[in-house]
């Protein structure tokens, strides 16, 4: 409360009503004030009544209405991942149901009868598959990643399951900084991206001025950042912001639009891989500014002068719209196209005139094999994915070497023989592994031990026949013989020596000659191991009565099971700790609401001790005012 | 010396008496009106008569006049507290208006719905397919819409009140300056020459003037002729008998009307720093920066959201979108300022995808948008459209100014993705907000009409949620165009701004009413009947009187004596 100065020569009558008057107002306004805070139990009810506590209490709010936000993402992830977990459930019960029915049907004491009523349950069991699989919780196929709106797994046309989903999973943000997935991919549990033919070459496209600074990987591949960089020549100097260029093009005409300065001209490198940078006379560096790494990013930091600068390898990345002739410095890639076989599928892709990577990878995913063609996430290579279980997918040339260029051909000449057959390699024996009879009869064997790739096995065949007969296949994939001598095709064979399993796994035993020509098996497909692919073997296995066919395929569905077993246990841990953050935000929000409480609410023993302290000091006011008012000396006048 | 003399000097006792009585009686009967200044009569002997040699002898006492008790210091200082008060009073009262608008610390205000707003995207990543959550996102969105537009409006009719507030109190500072110049003649008529002052009249002159000091902060310099002129700032308004006047003028700033107090005869500016109109020009100014940093920030909501939004999926594609925003001549650069969009395109680039209904195949075809200002070839409206056009699978064009883009045929839809430019934001091409300011944000209403063209998905597969998030992360982004600071930051910076400035003139009209009180009382202390005082003078003239008649009667009975001497 003001204090008033009292110390005045003379009192007045109005300045003793005035003074009474303004004490009152003041006492009773104060009251006001406590009466409000009292009666709405706030003590600060607009950021007015402290400004400094308001803010706080804005802070506080905010932060409650974000974790709320929080709790709300924590509780629906937690239901979806409930349900992933019944489902996971549901699968481990039914792959320890399979491998029951596999051991129990080993033995050499088990009929074929026997087996082939077990093969209806386990093909009961692998429509149930399909159906957890296609699990829903509240409209979300749970396993089909971003296109959960429709039915990740559906039946092939070629038979085989093929999965219509993406192995994106869904992240969310459940606190701040913590963003995690609340979905499991249909790969993690049913191993859809087992069956990918990853491209093995890096086709470093050529840049053009076009080509968007993100989707370059730059010079010292941690992308580009777009900064400011200062060129200099002799005495002149620029700083060039390339904060808002967008592409190469962009870059350069920035650079370009100050060469009356530095008089420094930049365009494409002749190799299309990097920046050149040419001075019309004296010599240039160009440096940072600012501690940025533009400069460095587009290859082009030079911090001692030269006359002219070929910057480093930009690093593009192939994206949808990277031409298929910018590919490989612009060398291009051979358009001949790809033979492709995916089960009893098959589609030859070819392409004409300049067209994208995206339209190359359609003409692909349009020829309805099974198949799906992408760009590697890294942004370096293309990967062909056999979307079908059950089926195998084989990527050969089109008579080019379309195929070897973008480093997908299934099976190639130098190919390692342990990587053929799934991994299994080729089976060689002491002495000879292969013989080869000629349509004249004549016959000489070759001894496979110590070829380590398809070119070593087709150079000792060679060797062994004393003339080019061997070959890898130009169209499609496999050893290709071919016999110069005369006679008929009938006689011309190649057949296992010493019991050998290697023609066989080669792909080239007991295969009929057409024209003097044995073309061999692809013995390197890509398919999909997992739930699906493993019950139709163990079904199909039990059916054709095949012992060693149960056996493997019981040992996939273990390894499904062990996998399906640990996807379930990071689901559990995945909702333990949703649970355990849901629980310390509800423990933070309570500390945040006991703050707030703290700032906001009012502390009735102090407003109610302030109340009746107003309340006896206007009780003060108006009897001593009513005292004072009254005594007047007029009074005592006769 | 003679008793004639003796009975002239109980003559002037008497009627000095009677004039001090007077003046008491005035002093009692003005005791309760506070603009009245105490009077004291000056009294002095009588010029001496001289007896004899060496020897004078007194002729009794004379009125020399009636005195105000007045400090004109004091009543200047008085004065100028009085317009701080006022100031300060009207002030805190409309500021508290502002910030009862903006109805902060509730679970009813913007920053609420801000929050809400951005929550429901963070849910609708959840499931970016489920129905439900989209109308959520539009309902929470168009909240939002709908909360900035009521707290524009409301400032707006604030604002309003404002003026029409100080449009009455110029006409009554003008009044009060036609009364000042009016009393200004009739003081100087009153006076006219002699040293008395009209007492009456310079109180009346005192309680205008302090009237017009409660309006608007005035100083004044008496003149010799005791007139007095009254200056706003270094400007006159009151010369002698004459008022300048004062009116309104209605300058348009930015296309609003601002509301200026201005002097009729020249129409410049009456510079009010203090007073109710001074207070009310501050609550004025305070009114246009919170709307307009409210229009700032609701303009930056709807740009950001909308470049997320517009290089965004909904679970279909689109067959034909219409920008909402048009540009003026098609035919320039999209960042002309000539072309009047709301938001300013910048260099960058586009893609367009073209799906085919029947297989999902997508193709892909970069836009590129040259803003630089370099070459002479940077994009216009026209040549956008020109290239979509040339894109296979849509066609573009530009109608009424606005960007249309329908897909080609009906086998195949289209969208877009990756803008950095802003192009398609600032056109409202795919966009989730519309408008460019508070008072016409609005959620698209093609949004509402099929809630599946909401982009929650940023790669193209229809249940993809990452702009969504991207989206619902806006909450916590610093944005440059924000001087980093993020949305929400934003807004509580204008909030507390508006909080500062009640509480600090809230504080203000406390402080200033203590001074105006210290004040006030001092004047009392020296202008203000005491009763008790005057009572005491009452008796004092009584006995006075008293004293004098009976003089007089003694006298008379000696003059009685000696005529009986004559006889």
């Amino acid at each position: 409360m003001a204090i008033l100065p009292t110390n005045l020569a003379r009192v007045s009558n109005l300045l003793r009503t005035s003074v009474a008057t303004s004490s009152m107002t003041k006492t009773q306004r104060m009251l006001l004030e406590v009466q409000n805070q009292l009666t709405t139990g706030q003590r600060i009810n607009k950021p007015s009544d402290d400004p400094g506590d308001g803010a706080i209490i804005q802070q506080l709010q905010k932060t409650l209405e974000k974790r709320q936000g929080y709790l709300d993402n924590i509780s629906s992830a937690k239901n979806t991942l409930s349900s992933v977990d019944t489902s996971l459930e549901g699968l481990t019960d039914l792959l320890r149901q399979a491998t029951q029915i596999a051991s129990a049907n080993v033995g050499s004491d088990v009929t074929a009868d026997a087996r082939t009523s077990a093969a209806a349950l386990i093909d009961n069991l692998y429509n149930q598959s399909i159906s957890f699989g296609n699990t829903q919780f509240q409209g979300t196929y749970i396993y089909g990643g971003d296109r959960s709106d429709k039915q990740p797994f559906v039946t092939a046309s070629n038979g085989g399951v093929k999965f219509v989903g993406t192995n994106n999973v869904l992240q969310n943000t459940f606190d701040d900084n913590m963003v995690r997935p609340f979905m499991v991919s249909g790969d993690e549990v049913f191993g859809t991206a087992t069956g990918t033919k990853v491209g093995s070459n890096n086709l470093s496209p050529a840049i053009t001025t076009a080509t968007r600074l993100d989707a370059l990987g730059g010079a010292t591949a941690a992308g580009v950042y777009k900064g400011q960089i200062k060129i200099t020549n002799g005495a002149a100097n620029a700083t060039i912001d390339l904060s808002s260029a967008d592409s190469i093009g962009d870059a350069i005409t920035r650079i370009n639009a100050a060469t009356g300065t530095t008089d420094v001209t930049a365009a494409i490198a002749p190799d299309g891989m990097s920046l050149a940078l040419t001075a019309g006379s004296g010599a240039f560096s160009v440096t940072e500014v600012g501690g940025a790494s533009t400069a460095r990013d587009l290859g082009i930091r030079q911090n001692n002068p030269v006359a002219s600068l070929d910057g480093a390898d930009v690093k593009a990345k192939v994206t949808p719209l990277t031409l298929m002739s910018s590919i490989f410095g612009g060398g291009g890639v051979d358009a001949s196209g790809l033979a492709i076989t995916n089960g009893s599928s098959t589609a030859t892709v070819t392409y004409t005139g300049p067209i994208t990577v995206e339209a190359f990878l359609n003409q692909i995913n349009a020829a309805d094999v099974g198949v799906h063609a992408q760009i590697n996430a890294a942004g370096t290579g293309l990967e062909i994915v056999n979307l079908v279980a059950g089926t195998e997918l084989r990527i050969g040339e089109n008579g080019g070497n379309t195929a070897t260029q973008l480093g997908i051909r299934t099976m190639s000449p130098t190919q390692q023989l342990s990587e053929l057959n799934n991994g299994k390699g080729v089976r060689t024996v002491p002495g000879a592994d292969i013989t080869v009879t000629r349509r004249d009869g004549t016959e000489f064997s070759v001894d496979l031990d110590g070829a380590a790739t398809i070119g070593d096995v087709i150079t000792k065949i060679n060797t062994a026949a004393g003339s080019t007969m061997a070959s890898f296949a130009t169209t499609g994939n496999g050893i290709v013989m071919t016999d110069a001598s005369v006679g008929p095709d009938t006689s011309f064979k190649v057949a296992a020596a010493n019991f050998s399993s290697a023609g066989e796994d080669l792909g080239l035993n007991g295969l009929p000659a057409t024209a003097g020509v044995i073309t061999g098996k692809d013995v390197s497909p890509v398919s999909i191991a997992g739930v699906f692919t493993n019950l139709a073997k163990l079904r199909d296995a039990l059916r054709t009565n095949d012992q060693r066919g149960i056996t493997e395929a019981s040992q996939g569905i273990s390894e499904d099971l062990e996998r399906v077993i640990s996807v379930r246990g990071v689901t559990g841990a995945r909702v333990q700790e949703l649970e355990g953050r849901e629980d310390r935000i509800t423990d933070e929000n309570l500390a945040t609401q006991s703050l707030l409480s703290s700032l906001q609410d009012t502390d009735y023993t102090t407003a109610i001790t302030q109340f009746s302290t107003l309340q006896s000091s206007l009780q003060a006011s108006l009897r001593t005012t009513n005292t004072v008012a009254n005594l007047s000396l007029m009074d005592f006048l006769s | 010396m003679s008793l004639t003399g003796a009975l002239s000097i109980g003559k002037t006792a008497l009627a000095v008496s009677q004039a001090q009585l007077q003046v008491v009686g005035n002093n009692i009967a003005n005791a309760g009106n506070a603009d009245y200044t105490r009077q004291t009569p000056k009294v002095s002997t009588s010029k001496d008569q001289q007896f004899s040699q060496n020897v004078f002898i007194g002729t009794g006492v004379q009125l020399d006049g009636i005195q105000r008790q007045i400090d004109e210091a004091l009543q200047g200082r008085l004065r100028a507290s009085v317009s701080d008060s006022n100031g300060a009073d009207t002030e805190q009262l409309w500021m508290s208006r502002v910030e009862s608008v903006l109805n902060e610390l509730g679970d009813q205000d913007l920053s609420t719905q801000m929050s809400t707003f951005f929550n429901s995207w963070s849910n609708l990543a959840s499931k970016p397919q489920d129905g439900a959550l989209r109308q959520v996102v539009l309902q929470n969105g168009q909240t939002l819409a709908d909360g900035f537009k009521d707290l524009k409006s409301k400032f707006e009719d604030l604002r309003s009140d404002v003026a029409d507030r100080l449009r009455a109190l110029t006409d009554d500072a003008d009044s009060l300056a036609d009364q000042l110049g009016e009393l200004n003649r009739q003081i100087v008529t009153a006076e006219g020459g002699s040293s008395g002052q009209a007492a009456g009249l310079r109180d009346q002159r005192d309680a205008t003037l302090k009237k017009l000091s409660e309006l608007v902060d005035v100083h004044s310099i008496e003149q010799p002729n005791g007139s007095l002129n009254v200056y706003i700032g270094s400007e006159p308004l009151v010369l002698h008998g004459t008022n300048r006047g004062l009116t309104l003028r209605e300058d348009n700033v930015n296309g609003k009307i601002n509301t200026v107090v201005v002097f009729a005869d020249n129409k410049g500016e009456a510079k009010a720093t203090t007073g109710q109109i001074g207070g009310l020009t501050v609550v004025r100014d305070a009114i246009d920066a919170t709307t307009n940093r409210l229009n700032d920030l609701a303009k930056n909501v709807i740009f950001e959201v909308n470049k997320l939004h517009s290089s965004g999926q909904g679970t279909g594609g689109l067959t034909t979108t219409l920008g909402t925003n048009a540009v003026d001549d098609p035919a320039l650069a999209l960042n002309d300022p000539v072309t009047n969009l709301p938001f300013k395109p910048t260099s960058g680039s586009f893609v367009v995808h073209v799906k085919e209904k029947a297989t999902g195949l997508v193709t892909s075809t970069l836009v590129k948008i040259d803003q630089d200002g370099l070459n002479g070839d940077d994009t216009t409206s026209n040549d956008l459209a020109a290239d979509l056009s040339a894109v296979t699978g849509v066609a573009a064009s530009i109608v009424g100014g606005k960007l249309k883009v329908d897909a080609a045929s009906n086998a195949v839809e289209f969208s877009f993705s990756q803008d950095t430019s802003g192009t398609l934001a600032a056109l409202g091409v795919n966009s989730f907000f519309t408008g460019d300011g508070a008072f016409d944000m609005n959620v698209d209403k093609k949004l509402q009409l099929d809630p599946s063209k909401l982009a929650a998905a940023k790669n193209g597969e229809p249940t993809d949620n990452q702009t969504a998030r991207a989206i619902a992360d806006l909450e916590t982004t610093v944005l440059g165009a924000l001087g980093g600071s993020t949305l929400k930051e934003n807004y509580e910076s204008l909030v507390n701004n508006v909080a500062v400035t009640a509480a600090a003139s809230k504080s203000n009209a406390e402080a200033s009413h203590v001074v105006q009180e210290t004040l006030f009382n001092q004047r009392e202390a020296l202008s203000g009947v005491s009763m008790d005082e005057e009572a005491i003078n009452l008796m004092r003239q009584q006995r006075a009187f008293q004293g004098a008649s009976r003089l007089i009667s003694v006298v008379n009975d000696l003059m009685d004596q000696i005529m009986g001497l004559v006889r």
